[in-house]
């Protein structure tokens, strides 16, 4: 894994996410799914072009299943997105391309 | 400097695969290209039935695994989670480029992008995917532990799918628009006798509905054009697939619904360029069929590239 995305647990999610001071995309990832074994590199990849600026996580469904109801998560992969705490732009799901990342991630730096 | 092929693949779906596999046994320089990983729609498929040389049903996931191991043992290189960013398909030396860095080049090209699953083109649908509106089960089937779910659709997709989504939901209701399944009559016995299936026939959707997560779904009566909304806690939608050509428009003529014609050996119009699998004009399509246009477009490339040496 690149040392640009970081897994994290749903006790981390106020720390990590909403009161980060760089803006923050989350990744729901679950196993035994296709799409989100495909996903792992692209997104690795376009967190390595934004390293500093924006921070990438992601964060395991089966064990947070709280978190992920909270936010209404209900898809893997979901890609959410997030500024100053609060969640920004459309969600990506499903079979997400590395453009469409690297679009939303700048669509979210402004 | 471009990187040079023999052959490059477009989609690592069983057609893509099995092209590869007769390719790179030919000693064809060959490079798969695919937005995931390989395995195409068998990867999403949770069991595999009906290919033979598997009497007990073999997972899509390890059928796929499979596929794209015979591949890379002949030495055909897998380009897993790329996109290509620009290319050019008309000229006798086709170009790709990869994710913006890559070019790589060949003489000959075999599209296989196969297919998706077609949607429904009804209201919320773009707003509820992900948010309880899911088109694979393997995915998500177990965000939904316990909870009563509806699945629109019903042929074999659909009703295999409804069986898999069982082992997590509490219940599984199939909404179809037909008096009887279309699915293949074992399968639909299977369903109709599982306890946990309910099916509600002569109805399609019509909305889905919610504040962040889709709450309902409002459905029409295809016999009284009565419609009432039901509570549900989330819906898989399994209505048929779509080939995947965004690729080729503007390269081929595509016929109306979107598919590649090709003749016999799985050329197209243009000289060097191969279809093969879901994106063909074609009247079956199966992990078998798509395994023959595989076959068939690499030895077709083979002939070509013969041809174009000696000519």
């Amino acid at each position: 894994m690149s040392a640009n995305v970081r897994e994290i647990q749903g006790s981390d999610y106020d720390r990590e996410v909403t009161s980060a001071a760089t803006p923050v995309v989350l990744d729901f990832f679950s196993t035994e799914c296709p799409p989100c074994e495909a996903l792992a590199p692209k997104y690795e990849a376009v967190a390595d072009q934004f390293t500093g600026r924006v921070t990438f996580l992601k964060i395991f469904r089966q064990g947070n299943r709280e978190l992920a109801a909270r936010l209404g998560v209900s898809g893997s992969p979901t890609l959410v997105f997030f500024k100053n705490g609060q969640e920004q732009g459309q969600r990506l799901t499903g079979e997400i391309k590395r453009s469409e990342i690297k679009a939303a991630v700048e669509a979210l730096l402004g | 400097m471009a990187e040079r092929f023999d052959l490059v693949v477009i989609g690592a779906g069983p057609a893509g695969l099995t092209a590869a596999i007769y390719a790179a046994r030919a000693r064809l320089r060959t490079i798969v290209l695919d937005e995931g990983l390989p395995g195409g729609q068998v990867k999403t498929t949770h069991k595999v039935s009906n290919y033979p040389g598997f009497p007990e049903d073999v997972k899509g996931t390890e059928l796929a695994a499979l596929f794209a191991k015979q591949a890379e043992r002949f030495g055909a290189r897998i380009a897993r989670a790329i996109e290509i960013t620009d290319m050019d398909l008309k000229s006798p030396e086709k170009r790709f480029v990869l994710d913006e860095e890559e070019e790589i080049v060949a003489p000959a090209v075999i599209v296989a992008t196969g297919a998706k699953p077609r949607a429904l083109g009804i209201p919320g649908e773009t707003d509820f995917r992900g948010r309880g509106l899911s088109y694979c089960a393997t995915c998500d089937g177990a965000y939904f532990d316990g909870k009563d779910i509806h699945v629109i659709g019903g042929g074999n997709s659909a009703v295999e799918e409804s069986l898999f989504l069982t082992q997590f939901a509490r219940s599984v209701t199939i909404i179809h628009q037909f008096d009887q399944f279309q699915a293949e009559a074992a399968t639909a016995k299977e369903a109709l006798e599982n306890p946990k299936i309910k099916v509600l026939w002569s109805h399609e959707p019509r909305a889905f509905l919610g504040t962040s997560n889709v709450e309902r779904l409002r459905v029409e009566d295809l016999k009284t054009h009565e419609t009432k909304e039901l509570a549900t806690d989330g819906v898989f939608v399994f209505v048929g697939m779509v080939p995947r050509t965004e690729l080729l428009k503007g390269v081929l003529p595509l016929d109306k619904w979107g598919c590649v014609e090709t003749d016999d050996s799985m050329a197209t119009a243009i000289p060097g360029l191969y279809a093969a699998g879901d994106i063909r004009a074609k009247k079956f399509r199966q992990i078998t069929t798509a395994v023959a246009d595989g076959t068939i477009a690499a030895l077709a490339v083979q002939r070509f590239l013969r041809e174009s040496r000696t000519g």
